[in-house]
């Protein structure tokens, strides 16, 4: 009856009243540089990307600052079509380990965890009306959330590449 | 390791039963959290959702990473949201309970409650038991513990019941006489959540045994003001529900029956010891016990655990059920990002009124109220308006405080008189309100619908839940109708019930 057309319409509507697409801020060092430099041990200018048990990888941007969080393919597909994202407010402190969002698929709440310690800059926008960019590019538009590292030597001590896809290969 | 504390004589030494010891109730979240307590059976004796949601969550965050647990309890009424659901769109939370005090004591409307796994609005009540399995992630699928719950309903004689793609468990009605096409359609007995952790899975699930609100429980998961809301976040599934019982022709069903069988096939699932499945099957709901060997727990908890800190700590963390909500519009006019018509307004207020609000974490973040036509005092109204409601919690608000906010707003205004604010308080009161806030507007046709014919619409139009549906002037119900709707099928007073206000001639 109509309760059906009813639980439809708002739906229809929201695709047609979606936004244009709010940029996604690019961590540029340009902008984000002047804050409290300090220097990375190895090289200062390759971006690093390490990846933890639970499926969240992480992405120092140059200058050793700001890092990206989000989930891995491996996650991403596991999890199946992702409907909600929860994501941060800026200046949250996270500790590793700790939940820095959650997200929702198929009728499971998953909470992605910090990887590393530090402050929440921001939480991507571009999820709150596209929560499923998460299943087409968890590591790359899908970012959940930008954190201002506190050390980032913390990020030695996760998983490289290599070593992640070991774990998920077992 | 553990000091064990021998009761003598041991209740279960006779008939060959292997030693095994009780535990005073306080010490269970020490033997949930021991290392060596791999399997783990529970039955709660409390049924307040919230002492039943955090024992559950408490065993997620706390028992060993390789051990299996169910815990079965059942519910008073109430309405469980998803994590990521909007209670303002979802439930009728004018027929529920915010406070879990107060609706223990009145007794009368269901609790309201949001849950930490996903997925969409259900309702509980008695005769709905809820089993909750948590296991390790890296072996568990969505479908495992749906399917030996269908195995446990088959075991009693369900042999009907099976999981959908859903991961729900349907019964079709294959077997039932009525001849009706609708009959033939499968039914929902069982809806599943989970909750994921890094080591852990959560799968808990409703099961629609003996429902005694089965024929009407739709009237709680509708809101009054969805024609109005624009949401963010997670939207529920409707599905035509049924009770297992009314698949069993004898009655020889029981609620006991069905949860023994479920941890008869819970302990198959994970070779649980013997032990372990007699003393979950013992558990009985009079006498709360807590009973442990080598590797396992098994008993009853319940109020009891209530206390205890981590759980108790729990129950606090479950007051988010507002303030977890999504980001939404509430919007009576056309808005860009929701351009749908919307609802007339009541013709008791100027065809002028505006009212459009935002939320963020159930909290007013932009607004626009106003009842003026001309565009600059609309402005100003607006903004006065905004001024009040900036950072409000919507839940908070009672009819008074709504009176109130628009006296401030508008009361400045020429025109703008007490029985227009109070109107208007009224309107959005109704369609965002709930019931302890709200009571008196929930319309109970035995109250209601008066015993002598002729007239208009007796209810205010603020109360009626479809006010676009029909003129208050114009009836679609005749009374002589609505009576024989009433009397005859229970199926078309759930739709009546739905709109809450019946005009007659």
């Amino acid at each position: 009856m109509s309760a059906v057309a009813r639980s439809v319409r708002p739906f229809a509507s929201r695709v047609l009243a979606q936004k244009p697409l709010t940029p996604v801020c690019r961590a540029s060092p340009a902008f984000r540089f002047p804050r409290g430099t300090r220097s990375f041990s190895q090289s200062p200018f390759a971006q690093v990307k390490k990846y933890t048990e639970s499926h969240e990888w992480i992405e120092l941007a140059d200058g050793g600052k700001l890092a990206k969080i989000g989930i891995t393919e491996y996650a991403a597909k596991s999890l199946g079509d992702v409907v909600y994202v929860e994501l941060p407010e800026p200046e949250l402190e996270v500790t590793a380990g700790e939940p820095v969002g959650a997200v929702e698929s198929v009728k499971s709440a998953s909470d992605v965890l910090s990887p590393v310690s530090g402050k929440v800059v921001q939480g991507n926008a571009l999820l709150e009306d596209q929560a499923k960019t998460i299943n087409s590019s968890p590591e790359g538009e899908g970012w959940i959330a930008e954190i201002e590292v506190n050390d980032a030597a913390e990020l030695d001590a996760l998983l490289d590449e290599s070593a992640y896809k070991e774990t998920i290969d077992a | 390791m553990l000091p064990w504390r021998w009761l003598s004589p041991l209740p279960g030494l006779k008939n060959g039963i292997r030693l095994n010891s009780s535990y005073a109730l306080h010490r269970f979240p020490e033997l949930a959290r021991r290392p060596s307590s791999r399997h783990q059976i529970y039955q709660s004796v409390s049924t307040d959702p919230y002492v039943n949601l955090s024992i559950e969550h408490f065993l997620l965050e706390n028992a060993p990473a390789d051990s299996s647990i169910l815990f079965l309890y059942i519910n008073r009424p109430c309405v469980v949201i998803g994590r990521n659901q909007n209670p303002w769109l979802e439930t009728d939370l004018r027929a529920l309970h915010n406070d879990r005090t107060r609706a223990a004591r009145e007794g009368e409307a269901a609790l309201y409650v949001r849950r930490r796994s996903g997925g969409g609005a259900v309702f509980h009540d008695e005769g709905n038991l809820n089993y909750s399995v948590i296991s390790p992630r890296t072996s568990f699928t969505r479908n495992k513990h749906a399917e030996m719950v269908v195995r446990a309903l088959h075991r009693v004689g369900a042999t009907s019941t099976s999981v959908n793609e859903r991961h729900d468990i349907v019964m079709s009605q294959t077997e039932a006489s009525s001849s009706d096409a609708m009959e033939h359609v499968p039914r929902k007995i069982s809806g599943s959540a989970f909750k994921l952790t890094r080591h852990r899975a959560l799968h808990h699930g409703t099961c629609l045994l003996d429902s005694p609100n089965i024929r009407d429980l739709g009237r709680f998961l509708r809101s009054p003001a969805r024609g109005y809301i624009q949401a963010k976040g997670v939207e529920s599934v409707r599905s035509p529900v049924a009770n297992v019982s009314a698949a069993l022709a004898d009655s020889f069903f029981s609620m006991q029956g069905v949860m023994g069988s479920v941890v008869e096939e819970f302990a198959r699932l994970y070779a649980v010891h013997p032990d372990a499945v007699l003393r979950a099957q013992r558990a009985h709901a009079n006498e709360p016990e807590i009973f442990a060997g080598d590797s396992w727990v098994a008993g009853t908890v319940g109020e009891a655990q209530s206390e205890q800190e981590d759980i108790s700590k729990g129950i606090t963390e479950l007051r988010w059920k507002y303030t977890q909500t999504p980001q939404f519009t509430f919007s009576t006019y056309p808005i860009d990002e929701g351009p749908r018509e919307r609802p007339p307004l009541p013709i008791s207020l100027p065809s002028s009124t505006r009212a459009f609000l935002r939320l963020k974490h159930g909290a007013i973040i932009e607004s626009h109220i106003s009842v003026s036509s001309d565009p600059s005092t609309a402005s100003e109204q607006a903004s006065r308006m905004h001024q009040a409601l900036n950072g409000q919690k919507l839940h908070e608000f009672t009819l008074a405080r709504w009176t109130e906010l628009l006296r401030q707003g508008l009361g400045a205004t020429e025109g703008v008189d007490d029985a227009l604010l109070h109107e208007f308080a009224q309107y959005l009161g109704g369609l965002l309100g709930e019931s302890s806030l709200f009571a008196q507007h929930f319309w109970r046709p035995e109250r209601d619908l008066p015993t002598s014919s002729p007239g208009k619409c007796k209810a205010a139009p603020t109360q009626c839940l479809e006010p676009g549906r029909k003129s208050h002037e114009t009836p679609y119900f005749t009374m002589a109708e609505a009576a024989g709707v009433f009397a005859a099928k229970t199926d078309v007073l759930e739709m009546v019930r739905s709109f809450s206000c019946v005009c007659y001639r």
